[in-house]
């Protein structure tokens, strides 16, 4: 079965943000959501600083803590999709329990609304589904947690699902060079610019996600939590530093 | 009977209008809020998604846990000494956990939706979702439980069989209401198997300040004027157990805090020593509201004096309702990545609209405490103790 899988190679990473901006792009995040961003570290000072960086997805764990406490199986892990995992926005009830138990920060709550709202549908009648704003993306599906967030919910990265799963079956990567696969390849991989993204079938031998992390040594971030995230790392600042007090560094 | 009952004359029926109001004030404010702009008049974020509003909930619920084992003391394990504020304090339980529960429901994205998602889908591995049925369990025992006290079945077969259940379904809530934090290895601040019985034990000394301060006020704080068995019942007894609770508290946090601040790992240490104790007030409600009460209680010149009691009752709800703030806030102040976003521990203070669920919360607690004193008798108690020695405690 088709397990997607996600490899960042941070010596090739430079932190330009083009991931988190093609993410905003295709999935139409609300403001506060960043089911894709890029943190910053510094360690140390001058003459011996260090900058890192790190591209932050949803991990899609394999052993995923936010899909063990919903209380409603709202967030759901689906191995039919490639064990992508989802939230189904008919069934959360906004108790934001996966936002705590989740320990790389990649959930949202963007419960926000405008004193007066102008109902969009007057101001953009649209032409395409009924009472979806122009803007809204064509493949949108509140069981999967795909589209505009509604308000209440939770909401999260899905590894581009409305393009991954148009894919031909039994490929094993997908790839923005190869014309095949281009458009189901995910928007942060597809965008990257100096390609330091791989996405591909983790249970396919000879995808090529699979040879980086077997050649170079894939990492998982904070394996200790037991989660198992299907997004490896390779190349040195896959380190994390460990918190430290800022008044101390 | 409860000549000395205040709160059974138009001082309960001015608390309860009084309470009323503020809690409706409260409720439409908050209300207001949260439909016109949403979840952003809270100052809650998505890098710290629990505040206050969880906070108070997780005081109710553990508070009314509290007051059920305290029922239970004469109700299950025969000590007939308290047995003059076990119908107190299984109304008491019942209705701050309803409070709790209110405050909850405002909090959530879609309360509603609750009630047909989590029955269809039995997502049996959340904790959340055994907090639902445990407490749901709890009240439906505590109302049974009540409804047989009113009939004055104090001693039925039926009766003890539900005063052994609701018991068991206190533990069972409140336990798992501390796994659901203690489970979280992700968030090593609460990560913590011994979770449970530090939550018993603070469960029953909130429980104590409640029991011990509504007591006093149906009474309107003149020990005088209650009825005999209740005035010995405050005179030995109660303020030895109170004594020993907030000993165990005390030690409790003392162990948590002596690892919390010499361990290694940030998401511990740095939460005790920059968050907790850098915090006037966090120092101020732990020394005020936990260690003082504690020597209070242990000299015993004091421990049985009226007004230090009120006192202790009234700092230790106070002192309580801090350390859950502290504790749900501690949990999430360190950033799971510390980068761009957040360089220092993430910063959080209730909004007006966060507090105004507390206050919705507490106001609903003594509206509904009010309308128990007036219409129902809680200061009733089985007619006479059994004689010394005849009576087969469970
Ligand atoms: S990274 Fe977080 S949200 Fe994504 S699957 Fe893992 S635990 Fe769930
Ligand atoms: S917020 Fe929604 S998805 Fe998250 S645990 Fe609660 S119900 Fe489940």
């Amino acid at each position: 079965m088709t397990k997607w899988g996600m490899v960042i190679d941070l010596d090739k990473c430079t932190g330009c943000q083009a991931c988190t901006t093609a993410c905003a792009m295709e999935n139409n995040t609300l403001p506060g959501e960043n089911w894709q961003d890029v943190l910053y570290y510094s360690e140390g000072s001058y003459p011996t600083a260090k900058l890192t960086w790190l591209p932050r997805p949803c991990m899609q764990c394999e052993n995923p803590s936010c899909v063990a406490v919903c209380p409603t199986k709202a967030t759901y892990k689906d191995m039919d999709a490639g064990g992508i995992v989802f939230v189904d926005w008919n069934k959360c009830i906004g108790c934001k329990y996966c936002m705590i138990a989740c320990p790389y920060g990649v959930r949202f709550y963007a419960d926000e609304k405008p004193v007066v709202e102008p109902d969009v549908r007057d101001v953009f009648p649209g032409t395409g589904q009924l009472h979806a704003p122009p803007y809204q993306g064509p493949d949108s599906d509140s069981v999967r947690g795909i589209g505009i967030q509604p308000k209440g919910v939770v909401s999260k990265c899905t590894f581009c699902y409305h393009k991954v799963s148009k894919a031909p079956e039994g490929v094993a990567d997908l790839d923005e060079d190869n014309p095949e696969t281009k458009e189901y390849t995910p928007a942060c991989v597809r965008t990257c610019p100096p390609k330091a993204r791989y996405f591909g079938d983790l249970d396919n031998p000879e995808s090529e996600v699979n040879r980086l992390i077997a050649d170079q040594r894939g990492v998982r971030l904070k394996d200790h939590t037991g989660n198992r995230p299907q997004v490896y790392y390779l190349g040195s600042g896959a380190d994390v530093p460990a918190y430290q007090s800022p008044k101390k560094s | 009977m409860n000549k000395g009952n205040i709160l059974q004359g138009p001082m309960g029926l001015g608390l309860m209008v009084v309470s009323a109001i503020v809690a409706l004030a409260a409720f439409g404010y908050a209300f207001m809020d949260l439909s016109s702009v949403g979840h952003r008049s809270f100052n809650t974020t998505s890098q710290i998604p629990w505040g206050q509003p969880i906070a108070t909930y997780l005081y109710f619920a553990l508070a009314s846990s509290g007051l059920g084992m305290i029922a239970a003391l004469s109700l299950v394990f025969g000590f007939k000494q308290f047995l003059p504020i076990a119908k107190r304090a299984i109304f008491l339980s019942f209705v701050i956990l309803i409070a709790g529960m209110a405050v909850l429901a405002m909090e959530l994205g879609y309360v509603f939706r609750m009630l047909w998602v989590i029955p269809l889908n039995m997502q049996i591995q959340s904790a959340m979702f055994w907090m639902g049925v445990f407490y749901v369990a709890d009240l439906i025992f505590l109302l049974w439980k009540f409804q047989k006290m009113e009939g004055q079945e104090w001693d039925s077969k039926t009766s003890k069989q539900i005063g052994i259940a609701s018991f068991l379904a206190v533990l069972l809530a409140s336990g798992n209401l501390a796994l659901i934090f203690g489970m979280m290895s992700m968030r090593p601040f609460w990560f913590d198997g011994l979770m449970p019985i530090y939550f018993y034990l603070t469960a029953v000394a909130s429980g104590l300040a409640a029991v011990v301060f509504f007591t006093y006020f149906a009474y309107g704080f003149n020990r005088a004027a209650m009825p005999e068995r209740t005035r010995a019942m405050f005179e030995g007894p109660m303020p030895k157990l109170f004594a020993a609770v907030l000993g165990g508290t005390v030690l409790f946090i003392a162990v948590r805090a002596v690892t919390g601040v010499y361990t290694n790992n940030p998401e511990i240490s740095v939460v005790w020593r920059e968050f907790l104790f850098a915090s006037p007030v966090y120092q101020a409600s732990l020394w005020l509201g936990i260690v003082a009460p504690f020597v209070i209680m242990m000299i015993a010149g004091l421990r049985s004096n009226p007004s230090m009691q009120v006192l202790v009752s009234i700092a230790v709800f106070a002192g309580l309702f801090a350390e859950r703030y502290f504790f749900v806030v501690g949990g999430q102040v360190v950033p799971l990545f510390r980068g761009t976003w957040e360089w220092g521990l993430i910063q959080y203070t209730p909004s007006m609209t966060e507090w105004a669920l507390t206050i919705m919360g507490s106001a609903m607690l003594f509206a509904l405490y009010a309308a128990g004193e007036r219409f129902l008798n809680l200061s009733d108690m089985p007619a006479e103790p059994a004689p010394e020695g005849a009576t087969a405690a469970a």
